[in-house]
């Protein structure tokens, strides 16, 4: 679904990224993992077109990614830090990303804003928000235009364990729909229960992107943490 | 573009700064007219807090609106709209805010008290210097990561235009005052947008015996219909120049 070839992207003398080409595909949940500062921030941002590529080509199912916005249509993202206007509330934002958008809204996302209790909580404004209620403020617009590709950039760091469960619940229910998904986590039990493939990034560079299986028979370890950890210290050999 | 516009609108309008400033240009232009009894005097007091202090509001309050709204901007170029389209709205929102503002703060009053050619170019120059503030402020913001440094060169700036470029104007005309400088009077003052209008305004108001030599040289250059569309002309690419470069740094951005 989409494909990352040869990118590269560098800040003054430093390179954040250098020749990473991967892809993602639908219907599979990629835990993007790395250190940090390897770029994984910097990869899901030049998918999202926040950030410009100094080289390399992304392509989202034939469409390259570039000027052109309307690919962006079909993703969803949800920010490491969500950070909205503060004198909005939570139900005016809501409709206003919806008429910016111009698209209809999925049933299975409506689903989330109570499941997660937003709900009872439309007319608070966003300022006065807590963290964690920002964050789930921020996985509701992530899953809520039927998006093809959903981003997810530690989505539940920060979360009380019940909305984090439902989170990654509405990841396993978009993952059997055929989205694809990209998902950064330092929290391993949670890499384990939901990915498929796991993308290694060290110092802006792909060290390897394996299918969790592959990762644990190759490594002969059955925790996928353990076989992540065995393996990256192989390649970095 | 349109949606953008109203939302940055209505963010702004929220922020209750283009209230506080509508209601100072307003108390400001009444209190002038109502305390001098010759209206022409009160123009001219008026001139000096419209040419220095509007271009100085609305490039602090610019630069200092975009980086308090980057979280809603960064939220925005992450959906599907061009950033050019993000831009422009945002660019757009603020010119017609600080214009409503210098309207009903500058224009509305005058036109109760003192109508006539003078206050209309006193309201011209105003509305088109407020706007040069905002596009440079934007420029400027767009330049500067850093909050704090960004007001600083916007302050310096604002220096510049008012004080500095004008006392190495005299200066040079001083030091030089044996050649044949004439000239480059018009040039020179041409690279300053608060200069080109307070020509204008001075010369509308003629005062442009107290500027002496150079007065004599402005009156012959700007006081003509020529010179009139010249100096607007210029205010106006001083308008689009900074708003072409923000837009380019705007493409260009990582955010």
């Amino acid at each position: 679904m989409i494909r990352v070839e040869g990118l590269s992207k560098r800040y003054g003398k430093l390179w954040a990224l250098r020749g990473v080409s991967c892809s993602f595909r639908p219907g599979e949940v990629t835990a993007l993992i790395g250190p940090n500062g390897s770029g994984k921030t910097t990869l899901i941002k030049s998918i999202l077109g926040a950030v410009r590529p100094t080289e390399g080509k992304l392509w989202l199912g034939d469409t390259p990614i570039g000027t052109d916005p309307a690919y962006r249509a079909r993703l969803g993202y949800m920010p490491q830090i969500g950070r909205y206007p503060d004198n909005l509330t939570i139900g005016q934002l809501l409709d206003m990303m919806q008429d910016l958008r111009g698209q209809p809204t999925g049933g299975c996302d409506d689903r989330l804003v109570s499941v997660l209790g937003i709900d009872r909580q439309l007319g608070k404004k966003l300022g006065a928000l807590s963290g964690g209620t920002r964050q789930k403020v921020s996985a509701i617009l992530a899953f809520r235009f039927r998006p093809e590709v959903l981003i997810l950039d530690e989505p539940t760091a920060g979360l009380d364990p019940v909305s984090a469960e439902s989170i990654l619940e509405a990841v396993g229910q978009a993952v059997a729909a055929g989205v694809a998904v990209v998902i950064t986590s330092h929290i391993m039990n949670e890499v384990e229960a939901v990915a498929n493939r796991v993308t290694y990034l060290a110092e802006g560079r792909l060290l390897f992107s394996e299918t969790a299986a592959d990762l644990q028979a190759r490594t002969q370890e059955t925790r996928l943490s353990a076989a992540i950890a065995h393996y990256a210290k192989a390649c970095h050999g | 573009m349109g949606k953008i516009l109203k939302y940055s609108l209505v963010n702004l309008l929220r922020s209750r700064v283009v209230l506080a400033y509508t209601v100072c240009l307003f108390a400001i232009t009444t209190a002038l007219f109502a305390l001098e009894s010759d209206p022409s005097k009160a123009l001219v007091s008026l001139s000096q807090v419209v040419l220095n202090v509007v271009p100085l509001v609305c490039l602090l309050f610019t630069a200092i609106q975009y980086y308090n709204s980057l979280e809603f901007t960064e939220l925005l170029v992450v959906q599907p709209l061009r950033r050019r389209t993000i831009l422009l709205g945002q660019l757009l929102a603020q010119w017609v805010a600080v214009s409503f503002a210098y309207l009903v703060g500058v224009v509305l009053p005058l036109s109760v008290f003192s109508p006539g050619a003078n206050s209309v170019m006193l309201s011209a120059s105003g509305v088109l210097l407020g706007a040069i503030g905002v596009s440079l402020g934007f420029l400027i913001a767009l330049a500067n990561r850093d909050k704090a440094r960004g007001i600083g060169v916007a302050i310096l700036l604002w220096l510049v235009f008012v004080v500095v470029y004008d006392g190495l104007l005299l200066l040079a005309l001083l030091l030089l005052a044996d050649y044949p400088i004439e000239p480059w009077v018009v040039p020179l003052a041409s690279l300053n947008p608060i200069d080109l209008a307070r020509i204008q305004v001075m010369l509308r108001i003629d005062l442009a015996a107290m500027l002496g030599y150079t007065g004599a040289v402005y009156k012959q250059f700007f006081g003509s219909l020529g010179g009139l569309l010249y100096t607007f002309g210029l205010l106006l690419v001083w308008l689009v120049w900074p708003a072409w470069v923000a837009l380019r740094l705007f493409l260009k951005k990582d955010f």
